[in-house]
């Protein structure tokens, strides 16, 4: 490509043709502030806090979107520029509630940020912060319009990353709000929950719904026996907010710091994902023994399950009718668990903590009760965890790595890469390979279902057995895949997660989460694989003890009632309601199926 | 094809259709029919002839008469005197304003001749539901010409003519149509903007439905020249008549093959599709339209890239606008040297303005590049709607443009010399204001439009309008603060600056532009918190109060008229204005032309109504209400001249127990009251009553003592703590001409001081010639008609209508046979040994001057003599300082130097005001101006500064409003054949019936709510 060669600020600087003057200014260690720019995914200009000054244009260019030109003369630093620069950002700050204290992005807000660098220490203008509606009417996500900056950076992630295209700008003028079409709530609205928006929310416009309150209630409640699971996907992430570099393995100081929060046990969903494999690998190759219905498709990621009951419902049968390995654990929480240990599972209350926001509306789904109990009862984002122990006032850098609890602590390397795009898929196929086989593995790492492409579709001989598989993070790239099996294309095996990167990427982990923060996690998860001892599913002791004392087998009738699900059909806009008195949330709406019928049968 | 041997031609633009055009074409045809002659005449719906304030308009073939307002009640006679016995129907023609002479044909109407119409030159002609009528007239005849050429001969062609986009940013369409042609991609896309969204703006709206095939043609063209094969026209729906026209166009022009496969059997493939818009601002923003046109949230995007390279669909779309396109086809037909041959240097062709707001001939009007904005105001727009107001500005472009004031009113309409103005051309919005516009509230007006049109894409336009707005809105709330105008500014520029489109880039211009031109008036909200076009409803109370210089609360004395407590009206007026005996005669009442009543009927009678209350309060003699004085404080300020000023200020010095004394140089009191305003309109025994009440507080005079002669300037200052100068302005201004010293000279001032302090002046038989539009002049001309002039003959160099004289002082001249001979300046006086005649030139009409009158200049070799015996040259007065040379005064351009506001000068303790300040002015100025140096001079002296005696009367009302049509009510009038013999004073003003019914007509705009 060719290359350019332009004056910024003075130096020479050549980028490729093509580039913007925000990337080449980069290249040059000039670091133009902005705000609504995301790399690759908002380039539209619109807060217009990156003007530049380029000489003989007009007007004051926005950086992010004007492409480099040769000869171009650019300064970042001008008076003019700083000037507008100051005032474009005061005017931002007049329509935003001064609410810093208070808001849960304080001290990690790019406004503020903003407003601190560049030195703002009045706003001249009135401004209106005319008070909105906050929405609540979601489990996972409150959205307060009054802090929005209309940025677009959500609507961004929803559309492109996500291809849900649940928010967008509504009205004109100072009426603009991001939200869902018509005015919808978000709970009416295609959203599927996963929280991406609030990762890329520069400020405290999106975030996930708070539930340390209750967890806290339940903690300090004596009679209240209070247990709390970890995703594989936490212990890469947790140690972020404490100022552990991304990539930190801290499983051992979050056990510990889980402990001194006051949990009575700390337990792993590693033991659950395991326990997802011996399920799901069964049901894979009960369903190659019998013709399908194939593919099969994973079901462990509760943002993708909402988007396939509403955007490829035809697809249901396809999905493994596993639940996830959270809300196995949930169900196995306070039954077998709960007989084991003698304890009235009204008395055990089920805690996990997940590097994702779908999860909070999973476990409130009216059909995760099969215990009898609502499985699990709180979820808590990896940043509310940290938020508790930051309050606790435990200094996690420093604390002493801790073993899980037994006997729902114990799991595999396998359950381990469950938080990483391709893991679930490698997991399956370490165990699949060595039930269909009878062999052991000679090379237990599956390369080629690895890294952070988009899409990766690969072919693994088991026995006499071509097993052609693909594995899909981001929505977007589930809808690829998708259609492509729509189209006729035969798979035997799709791994989908909702999140870039897997769950290393969820929406509840630590802001911020980008592309380079998720592959050091994604190199931590695989990192943490290789250091256990254990490394496939099947082999995992409590595992095979369950089978043996609790469940029987995979696939059998308790498996069938505790660990597997079924699916709405076509369940597009079902709206979630709150019911104050009951505590849960339904689905209230006479919802269209995908067979073109009517019912409301999810109430 | 059948023959008729008349056609009507019935203007169905959605204007006339508004004034009732369909209605009346079907009662043409009706009554056309019934007479029989449905075979011989035709009538005929035709687009908009743009002369909208005057439809429906009507113009009949072939004799080419053009009818103006004709309802369809005036159809029977109409057919009767026109179709049937061939009369021109004389009633319904227009008619010159100014001459009221009727034009038949209507090529002779002004608004019509300055015109050059291309873009409308069948609009009105045709009738836009006809493809044939449009080939008729060569439609269609360019695309078969281009089809014969190469497509890059065709780009070449536009280039070559100049056309620049019309949608108002003026880029160079050629240029654009070889960037599209170049550029790589396929398909490609002709797209047109039909998206108007000014407002007051209709030339693409009445284009498409004048002449559809016009767009049509010149989108295909453009097609062929660029290399695609399909096009878009993107228009809002509440075009509806326009739509349905370009729809109907459409489908006629896909019939003959003139859209569609194979063009006319050249091989080239083009058709045309209509896309609605929803009537967002912002879609006219040509990003904005392509997204509304792909089913997207019409909204910008940044460019580049271009919609040349990456328009609709991410290929290369060529986008101009309906103006754009439809001068295309006469380009090619007449070809590209013919179009560059009008215009400027860098703007080529026509432009078509939408004339609005306050202008005679609201309409559309297409000029040729360069015509000045004074001649499409005043020539093609016939003036302000209202004579009577002064021209203000002019908004072009709409609310992306700025206004152009007065003195800029010889700009040639160019793309550079708008901009230059910091305005834009844009795309053809005119709208006129007068004196009664407030800018800062067009100002809010305009970014009101942008606030809510703002797409809400970017923070700047978003939010900054908001911002801009609010300040906006605070200052017309007359909670303005000392650097709002900065704050508004910087914004403003910033807006420009970092906006991501045109429309907020260009939103702010409004308001730079009047801050530019109309400082003082954003200036005068903030800090005086006054609007002095009465607009800003929160800063005043009523708008004749407001007017008023001197603050007058009438409302409240018209009230107290109202409700019989006459007595009272007096006491409410001397609060404010201490001479209402005489300004009930001679003010120059600007209140009576903010008089909101005039929108009923008639202004009320203000001035008379006063007259009313003075007269009858001074009639009490002793009774009569008087303030009171406070204690003496010891204090002596001297008042150097009794005129108006030195009057008003003694009055409220006295009353703050200072002692005062006047210095009057004149053997009488009044100044100009006393020796310029002859006795017949203001009798000097009526001034007297005035200038008794104020000298029975105690103020000493002394008549006949100049300073600088009788009393020196240090033996004043001496005697006194405070001195204020109000000495007027007494001396003629000269003319300059060659024998101006000739006996029979009189300049006017003189004469009338002369007349005034009893001099014997006999005029009897004389011809007698005044020079001169302003009240000296008509005094001057009235009061050497009562001296026994044969004639009297006023010569003004302007029209009469230019006079700055009171128009009743006009009409009563002419009333009493003065002769008016305007657009005749003297040269020269002639006469051996004594004055024998003037030589005069005819003066024609010149540039526009900084007030936005017109200038005028000599006819050459117009010269012609006048002949007289008295010559009363009445240009002007000028102060005479000579006595204050010693004083330390500034005097400069013959006027003291004091600041406007507290009157004070650069000697302390010193204060000047009145003509000698501000140049010669009106009583009640000076009153207002006596008042200033009063509050300035009590609060030098240690007091509060507060002269003005308290408000007694509650804002309410005390009657019910009477909203009744009843009209003016006239007071008397001496009748002119007694008048012009005598000095008695002409009006005698209302008796208490007569106060009483017309103080009950005031709307009371001072109680809100």
């Amino acid at each position: 490509m060719a290359t350019v060669t332009l004056t910024i600020d003075g130096r020479q600087v050549s980028v490729p043709a093509g580039t913007s003057i925000l990337e080449a200014a980069k290249t040059a260690g000039i670091d133009i502030p902005t705000l609504c720019y995301l790399k690759d995914l908002n380039v539209i200009g619109s807060c217009r806090v990156c003007v530049v000054e380029v000489e003989r244009a007009r007007t004051l260019q926005a950086s992010c979107v004007t492409p480099v030109a040769n000869g171009m003369v650019v300064h970042t630093n001008s008076p003019a520029v700083r000037k507008a620069r100051k005032a474009i950002v005061e005017m931002i700050l007049s329509d935003h509630p001064y609410e810093c204290p208070t808001c849960p992005r304080n001290l990690n807000c790019e406004l503020q940020s903003l407003a601190d660098r560049l030195g703002i220490r009045e706003i001249r203008f009135e401004g209106s912060r005319e008070p909105k509606e906050p929405d609540f009417t979601t489990p996972a996500l409150v959205r307060d319009p009054d802090k929005c900056i209309l940025c677009r950076r959500c609507v961004a992630v929803c559309e492109k990353v996500q291809g849900v295209q649940a928010i967008g700008p509504l009205g004109r003028g100072m009426d603009t709000v991001i939200g869902p079409a018509w005015g919808e709530t978000m709970a009416e609205s295609p959203c599927v929950q996963c929280g991406q928006c609030i990762l890329v929310c520069p400020v405290g416009a999106l975030y996930e719904r708070d539930d340390t309150d209750a967890v806290w209630k339940a903690l300090h409640d004596p009679k209240k026996h209070v247990v709390i699971q970890t995703a594989p996907a936490t212990r890469v992430a947790i140690g972020e907010p404490f100022g552990l570099p991304p990539g930190s393995i801290s499983t051992g100081k979050m056990v510990a710091a889980l402990r001194r929060l006051g949990f009575d046990k700390v337990f792993d969903t590693d033991f659950t994902a395991d326990l997802t494999i011996m399920e799901e690998g069964s049901e894979l190759l009960e369903r190659l023994e019998k013709g399908g219905p194939l593919p099969l498709i994973t079901s462990c990621s509760p943002g993708w399950i909402r988007y396939m009951e509403q955007f490829y419902p035809e697809l249901a049968d396809n999905v493994s009718s596993c639940k996830s390995p959270q809300q196995m654990f949930g169900a196995l929480v306070k039954t077998y668990y709960a007989e084991k240990m003698g304890i009235d599972p009204k008395d055990i209350v089920s805690v996990s903590l997940m590097p994702c926001t779908a999860k909070k509306y999973e476990c409130q789904r009216p059909e995760m009760s099969d215990s009898g109990y609502q499985d699990v009862d709180y979820v808590l984002t990896v940043r509310e965890a940290a938020r508790m122990i930051k309050e606790a006032g435990i200094d996690f850098a420093s604390l002493p790595d801790e073993d899980y609890d037994a006997p729902l602590g114990i799991g595999s390397g396998a359950g381990v890469i469950f938080g990483a795009t391709g893991g679930v898929m490698e997991a399956a196929l370490r165990t699949v390979y060595e039930i269909v086989t009878g062999k052991t593995l000679e090379k237990i790492d599956f390369e080629n279902v690895r890294g952070f492409e988009g899409l990766k579709i690969a072919t693994v001989p088991v026995g006499d057995l071509e097993v052609k598989v693909a594995v899909a993070h981001t929505l977007a790239n589930a809808k690829v895949i998708l259609d492509r099996v729509k189209n006729g294309e035969k798979f035997h095996f799709i791994e989908i997660m909702t999140c870039p990167g897997g769950c290393i990427g969820g929406g509840g982990q630590p802001i911020p989460t980008d592309t380079e923060i998720r592959l050091k996690r994604i190199d931590a998860i695989y990192e943490a694989d290789r250091g256990l001892p254990l490394r496939k599913s099947h082999e995992n002791p409590v595992v095979q003890e369950l089978y043996k004392t609790f469940l029987g087998k995979p696939l059998g009738h308790k498996s069938h009632e505790l660990l597997h699900t079924h699916y709405k059909k076509g369940s597009r806009h079902g709206s979630m309601i709150h019911k104050e008195d009951q505590g849960v949330w339904f689905l209230d709406r006479v919802v269209a199926n995908g067979d073109g019928t009517c019912d409301g049968e999810d109430r | 094809m059948e023959f008729y041997r008349s056609h009507v031609l019935v203007c169905s633009g959605t204007g006339c259709q508004a004034s009732g055009s369909l209605p009346l074409k079907d009662a043409l045809e009706q009554e056309i029919a019934n007479r029989g002659l449905d075979k011989e005449v035709r009538v005929i719906p035709t687009g908009c002839f743009g002369f909208c304030r005057f439809g429906p308009n009507v113009m009949v073939y072939p004799e080419g008469v053009f009818y103006c307002g004709i309802q369809r009640e005036d159809v029977p006679e109409f057919v009767e005197e026109h179709l049937i016995k061939g009369r021109v129907l004389e009633r319904l023609l227009y008619r010159e304003p100014e001459t009221k002479a009727s034009v038949v044909d209507f090529e002779d109407i002004p608004f019509f001749k300055k015109q050059t119409r291309i873009v409308l030159e069948n609009c009105g002609i045709i009738n836009p539901e006809s493809i044939e009528e449009y080939i008729a007239r060569d439609g269609y005849f360019a695309l078969g010409k281009v089809l014969t050429m190469k497509p890059e001969e065709v780009v070449e062609l536009v280039k070559k003519s100049g056309l620049r986009g019309r949608g108002g940013a003026g880029f160079p369409t050629g240029l654009k149509w070889e960037f599209t042609a170049k550029a790589e991609g396929s398909p490609k896309y002709v797209l047109c903007n039909a998206d108007e969204g000014d407002p007051g703006a209709f030339m693409d709206r009445s284009t498409i439905e004048g002449d559809p095939h016009r767009v049509l043609e010149g989108m295909t063209i453009a097609g062929y020249a660029v290399g695609a094969s399909r096009g878009f026209v993107y228009i809002r729906a509440e075009y509806p008549l326009a739509v349905d026209r370009l729809n109907g166009a459409i489908k006629q022009a896909r019939e003959k093959g003139l859209l569609g496969k194979n063009i006319l059997g050249s091989g080239f493939d083009f058709d045309i599709e209509v896309r609605l818009g929803a009537g967002a601002f912002v879609c006219g923003e040509e990003t904005a339209l392509m997204n509304s046109v792909m089913g997207r949230r019409g909204e910008p995007r940044p460019r580049p890239p271009f919609p040349a390279t990456s328009g609709l669909w991410g290929k290369p779309t060529v986008i101009n606008n309906v103006e754009t396109y439809a001068n295309v086809p006469t380009i090619v037909r007449k070809g590209p040297e013919w179009f560059a041959a009008m215009g400027t240097e860098k703007s080529k062709g026509t432009k078509v303005f939408a004339l609005a707001g306050k202008i005679n001939n609201n309409g559309l009007a297409e000029v040729p590049m360069g015509t000045t904005i004074g001649e499409i105001v005043f020539d093609i727009g016939g003036g302000l709607s209202n004579p009577q107001k002064k021209f203000k500005a002019v908004q072009t472009g709409g609310p992306s443009g700025g206004c152009i004031p007065a003195q800029y009113l010889n700009t040639p309409v160019d793309y550079e010399s708008l901009a230059e103005l910091g305005t834009i051309m844009g795309s053809g919005g005119f709208i006129v204001m007068d004196e009664d516009t407030c800018m800062v509230d067009l100002a809010k007006f305009f970014l009101e439009f942008v606030q809510s049109e703002s797409c809400g894409k970017c923070a700047p336009c978003r939010i900054g309008t908001k911002e801009m707005l609010d300040i906006l809105k605070r200052i017309s709330r007359g909670e303005g603060k000392e650097g709002d105008i900065e704050l508004l500014l910087e914004l403003g520029e910033t807006i420009k600056q970092t906006a991501l489109c045109g429309l907020g880039q260009s939103a702010p211009n409004p308001v730079l532009s009047t801050i530019k031109y109309f400082r003082e008036e954003y200036e005068t909200h903030i800090r005086d918190k006054k609007c002095p076009a009465s607009v800003c409803a929160a800063l005043f109370d009523a708008p004749c109060q407001n007017t008023c210089p001197a603050g007058v609360d009438v409302p409240i004395y018209i009230d107290l008229i109202r409700q019989g407590r006459y007595a009272e009206a007096y006491e409410e007026i001397m609060r404010e204005n201490p001479l209402p005996v005489v300004c009930g005669r001679v003010c120059n009442h600007p209140c009576e032309s903010k008089c909101r009543r005039a929108q009923l009927d008639d202004p009320l009678a203000i001035r008379e109504l006063k007259r009313f209350a003075a007269d009858y309060a001074v009639s009490l003699n002793g009774k009569k209400p008087k303030a009171a004085r406070k204690d003496a404080t010891g204090k002596k300020v001297g008042i150097v001249g009794g005129g108006p000023a030195g009057l008003t200020a003694a009055y409220y010095l006295a009353l703050q127990g200072h002692s005062v004394t006047i210095y009057e140089a004149l053997p009488v009191l009044g100044g100009m009251l006393a020796v310029g305003i002859p006795e017949y309109r203001l009798p000097k025994k009526n001034l007297a009553k005035d200038i008794e009440t104020i000298t029975a507080l105690g103020v000493e005079i002394k008549t006949g003592v100049r300073v600088g002669k009788d009393i020196s300037w240090e033996d004043l200052r001496s005697k006194h703590d405070a001195i204020f100068v109000a000495i007027g302005s007494h001396k003629d201004q000269t003319m300059g001409i060659p024998g101006e010293d000739l006996p029979g000279v009189t300049p006017g001032v003189t004469l009338l001081r002369d007349v005034a302090l009893g001099k014997k002046v006999d005029l009897t038989g004389k011809k007698v010639i005044v020079v001169g539009g302003g009240n000296v002049a008509m005094d001057a001309a009235r009061t050497a008609r009562r001296l026994g002039a044969e004639s009297v003959t006023v010569v003004y160099r302007r029209r009469k209508e230019d006079m700055p004289a009171l128009l009743e002082e006009v009409e009563a001249a002419e009333e009493e046979g003065i002769i008016f001979k305007t657009m005749v300046n003297p040269v020269a006086v002639k006469g051996d040994g004594r004055v024998q005649a003037v030589q005069c030139v005819v003066m024609k009409a010149g540039e526009f001057d900084s007030s936005g009158r017109r200038r005028t200049m000599p006819v050459e070799g117009s010269e012609f003599d006048l002949p007289c015996d008295v010559f009363i040259p009445a240009i002007g007065q000028v102060t005479d300082a000579d006595g204050f040379k010693e004083s330390g005064l500034e005097f400069a351009r013959n006027v003291f130097k004091a600041d406007p506001k507290t009157m004070a000068t650069g000697q302390e303790g010193v204060f000047a005001g009145g003509d000698c300040v501000s140049g010669p002015a009106t009583v009640i100025e000076a009153i207002e101006a006596g008042k200033r140096a009063a509050r300035s001079i009590h609060a030098f002296l240690g007091g509060t500064g507060d002269v003005v005696p308290a408000p007694k009367h509650e804002r309410k009302l005390s009657a019910p409003i009477n909203e009744e049509k009843t009209g003016r009510v006239h007071g008397k009038v001496v009748p002119v054949t007694t008048r012009v013999r005598s000095f008695t004073e002409v009006e005698i003003g209302f008796d208490e019936e007569a106060a009483r019914r017309e103080a009950a007509r005031c709307l009371r705009c001072d109680v809100k709510g």
